[in-house]
This record gives C-alpha cells, sequence and structure tokens, in this order.
C-alpha cells in the first residue's frame, strides 16, 4: 500500500464520519474494509452526498454507474487515486 | 475524468445561503427507504387505463389476516424500510388492514380515489385521485359528483393532497378544479396519466398534450402558489418528450440490475397476497416504461439523481425545489418551501 493511497484512506473515511455523523470513530480507527452499505447503513443518498464532497476534494467525478462497486473506504480511496493517476 | 474547470464545486454551491439552507432541509429525509403494497384487489370504482388491472398482480388473492400484515411490516422494518406507499386497487376498503400497516411503520402515504373516508387514526398522508372535472369523472371512472364528495370527506383533513391526472382530454379542467381546491382550503399537486404496457386508448400523452399541459401547470403554479404543490423543475421532468427512464435512469429494480445499493436492493412492491417479484417490482407496475412520466416514479428517480444536478447554482436549486415538492407531497408534516428556481432548465445529462 502506497503512500498516497493510504492518505486518501484517511481523507476518505474521515469525510465519511464527517458527513454521515458518524459516532465512536476516528478516521484512524474506522476499518477502510467495512462493507459501507451492509456494515455501516450508507445508502445511495448518503454515498452521493459523499461523492461531491470528494468531487470537491480530490477534483475527479464519480460517475453515478460506479457507485455499487464503491463499496468500502479503501475502494473508493483507490478509484480516486487511479482516476487522478488517469487524468494526469 | 477530473471535474471540468466550468463547474462549480459542490462548497460554492451550498455558500449560497439559500441553497445551503434548503439543503439543510431536506437531507434530513434521506433516511427515508420506501415500498410500496396493493392492499386489496377491489375498487369501487373502474377508471380506464387504471394500471392495477393491467397484469398478473389483479389476480393475486388477498391476504385480509392483520396479523400476517403485521408481521409482514415487521419484516419489512428489520431490514430497513421506513416509508410504506399503500396503494391497488382500493385501501380505502381495508382500512384495518391500512392501520395495522401504520402501527408498525409510521411514516407513508395512501393512494386512494377519495370516495370512502379513511379513518383519521391512520396518520398517512392521503393521496385523492382526481382526473378531471365531474363531468369527465363521470365517463372515465364511472362515478358522479366525484370531486365534491372527495372533498366532504377530506375536508380540513392535514393528511389530504389531491392528486390531478392529467390526461390529453382534461387539461383544461385542471384550472377549475384548482380553483375549488383553493376555495376550500386543500392542496393539490400533479401526475400524468402514465401508459399501461399494451395500452391503446386516447389517454396517451402526444407532443401537443405534453406542451399544453406544461403551459397549464406553469400557469396554475403562479396562480395559486399556496394551494399547488409542485415547481418549474417538476413541470420540465414530467412533460419532456421522453419519458422518466430515458432522462434520468429509472433507479426501481424494474430497470435496474444493481442489488448493491439504493431502490435497487432495499425496493418492494408487495402484491395483496404478500408475495413480490423483483423482475416486476416497482412504483406503478405495469407502466410502459418508455412512457412513464408518473409523480410517485419521479420522486425517486430524480431525487436519486442528486450528482448529476449538482454542477451550478441554478441546476441544484431546481433539484431541491423538486425533492422538497416531493416531501410535501408525501411525507406529513413536512412543509414545502419557496421555490428556488423558476426558469426551466433543461435536466442534466449523466457524464
Amino acid at each position: 500500500m502506497n503512500t498516497e493511497t493510504n492518505q486518501s484512506i484517511h481523507r476518505v473515511a474521515e469525510i465519511i464520519i464527517d458527513e454521515l455523523i458518524l459516532e465512536d470513530v476516528t478516521p484512524e480507527t474506522f476499518d477502510p474494509d467495512l462493507d459501507l452499505v451492509d456494515e455501516v447503513g450508507v445508502d445511495s443518498m448518503d454515498l452521493a452526498t459523499v461523492a461531491l464532497v470528494l468531487r470537491d476534494e480530490f477534483g475527479v467525478r464519480i460517475d453515478e454507474d460506479d457507485y455499487p462497486k464503491l463499496t468500502t473506504v479503501r475502494i473508493i480511496a483507490q478509484y480516486l487515486d487511479d482516476k487522478r493517476n488517469d487524468s494526469e | 475524468m477530473a471535474a471540468s474547470k466550468e463547474e462549480y464545486k459542490f462548497s460554492d454551491i451550498l455558500a449560497y445561503p439559500e441553497i445551503k439552507e434548503r439543503w439543510q432541509k431536506v437531507r434530513r429525509y434521506f433516511f427515508l427507504r420506501e415500498s410500496t403494497y396493493d392492499m386489496s384487489n377491489r375498487c369501487n370504482i373502474r377508471c380506464q387505463g387504471c394500471y392495477y388491472y393491467v397484469g398478473d398482480k389483479q389476480f393475486a388473492p388477498e391476504n385480509r389476516d392483520e396479523q400476517a400484515w403485521r408481521n409482514l411490516l415487521l419484516s419489512e422494518k428489520e431490514r430497513g424500510i421506513t416509508f410504506v406507499v399503500l396503494a391497488g386497487a382500493e385501501p380505502s376498503l381495508v382500512a384495518n388492514l391500512c392501520r395495522a400497516c401504520h402501527e408498525i411503520i409510521p411514516l407513508g402515504a395512501i393512494a386512494t380515489n377519495g370516495l370512502i373516508a379513511i379513518p383519521a387514526d391512520i396518520d398517512y398522508r392521503i393521496h385523492i385521485s382526481v382526473w378531471g372535472n365531474d363531468r369527465t369523472s363521470e365517463q372515465i371512472r364511472g362515478a358522479s359528483d366525484m370531486l365534491g364528495r372527495q372533498i366532504a370527506n377530506y375536508r380540513d383533513d392535514p393528511r389530504a393532497v389531491f392528486i390531478y391526472t392529467f390526461t390529453p382530454d382534461n387539461i383544461d379542467e385542471a384550472r377549475e378544479v384548482t380553483a375549488t381546491l383553493a376555495d376550500c382550503g386543500q392542496t393539490i399537486s400533479f401526475n400524468m396519466f402514465s401508459a399501461p404496457t399494451g395500452y391503446q386508448g386516447p389517454l396517451r400523452h402526444t407532443a401537443d398534450s405534453l406542451k399544453k399541459t406544461r403551459e397549464v401547470m406553469g400557469e396554475l403554479l403562479a396562480d395559486y402558489p399556496g394551494t399547488v404543490l409542485f415547481s418549474a423543475y417538476n413541470i420540465v421532468a414530467h412533460t419532456e418528450s421522453q419519458g422518466l427512464h430515458d432522462l434520468f435512469s429509472c433507479s426501481y429494480p424494474r430497470r435496474n440490475q444493481s442489488t448493491d445499493i439504493g431502490l435497487g436492493r432495499s425496493f418492494r412492491q408487495y402484491r395483496t397476497d404478500l408475495q413480490w417479484d423483483r423482475e416486476a417490482a416497482c412504483c406503478v407496475p405495469d407502466t410502459d416504461c418508455d412512457d412513464c412520466r408518473h409523480y410517485a416514479a419521479g420522486s425517486a428517480v430524480v431525487t436519486s439523481r442528486m450528482y448529476r444536478h449538482a454542477i451550478d447554482p441554478e441546476t441544484f436549486s431546481a433539484w431541491l425545489d423538486y425533492v422538497d415538492t416531493y416531501l410535501a407531497v408525501w411525507v406529513r408534516g413536512y412543509e414545502k418551501g419557496r421555490n428556488l428556481c423558476n426558469t426551466y432548465i433543461n435536466p442534466p445529462v449523466n457524464k
């Protein structure tokens, strides 16, 4: 796992915690492999909200058709890094 | 692909105080997860073009066991459903079953023809269907003095909202119906006739009727702002030449293969035998998807496309108006705010 992805994981976790007002968890303690839908209770409108904040932060558009694939913080972070690298 | 430079950041859009306030108002309701339930296979009237009496669902036997309904609703609650829509064919014929649902899941709406009053303790939003003036109702629905009877049943009832379904033949009649409801202190919202599968009758909209409907909706929204629960973007979304699926990509299971998240995962449409079929599951089963402009479908389908509308303040305001309208029409106690965008904007495409 490279440093870039680790930083992205931390930031994605931070945004999810802030936007969805998750309690009793910090970016440091958030398990990046938790299933966001099954284990955190995220739904499509939550994910769309998070996607908009991530778009601001990372400058990356998240295709609506990709939502179902974005099941964990780690997968989201990797998705964002890949998109950023593709555009460079 | 990186976000284009001319595109607004979401934070820039929310920097507008009115937009931020409205966003914070509507997002509190993102917890709503709906499913729909056919309550009875009977109806006290028979309307031309009724979606219920098309396809197999009309032949499902009725389950009239209150405890079976309670058990179903408990299991629905368990899997995260927070909002129920009680529909087909006529729920007021089985008020005891509606009450059983309300006791388990307290948020919801009932679609009724309004000719039988639903008891006040069933505190759901009540959608009363109107298909024109009394003369037209008598022709299409076979019921006389319909609007007067509907108003009498729901006078001063805060649960009630009248849903006027526009067909090519009743567009002008919306004026007199809206004026009557305004005089009585009622509220009205608009629906579009959406052809059932295989329907070949005269109620299917044409390019001309869509254009005329748009004009009359706009006129009524301007003339009766306290009575009409609608917005400019509602008008656009429901009167374009393309249907909702083509414009926004329908997210109901019938048109959405994904079971990972959203409606494709959670939505079910139960028949009167308490069974459901993923292949048929949407809010108005057996509607021709290419012709679907149904208000219930739009409430979910347009709302779910938040991301694509967050491209500039005007487009996001239009989306907020749509969501604000949907919540006012469907959720008891939710008060609609002033519309933020009063121009007709084009629905954004998914980039």
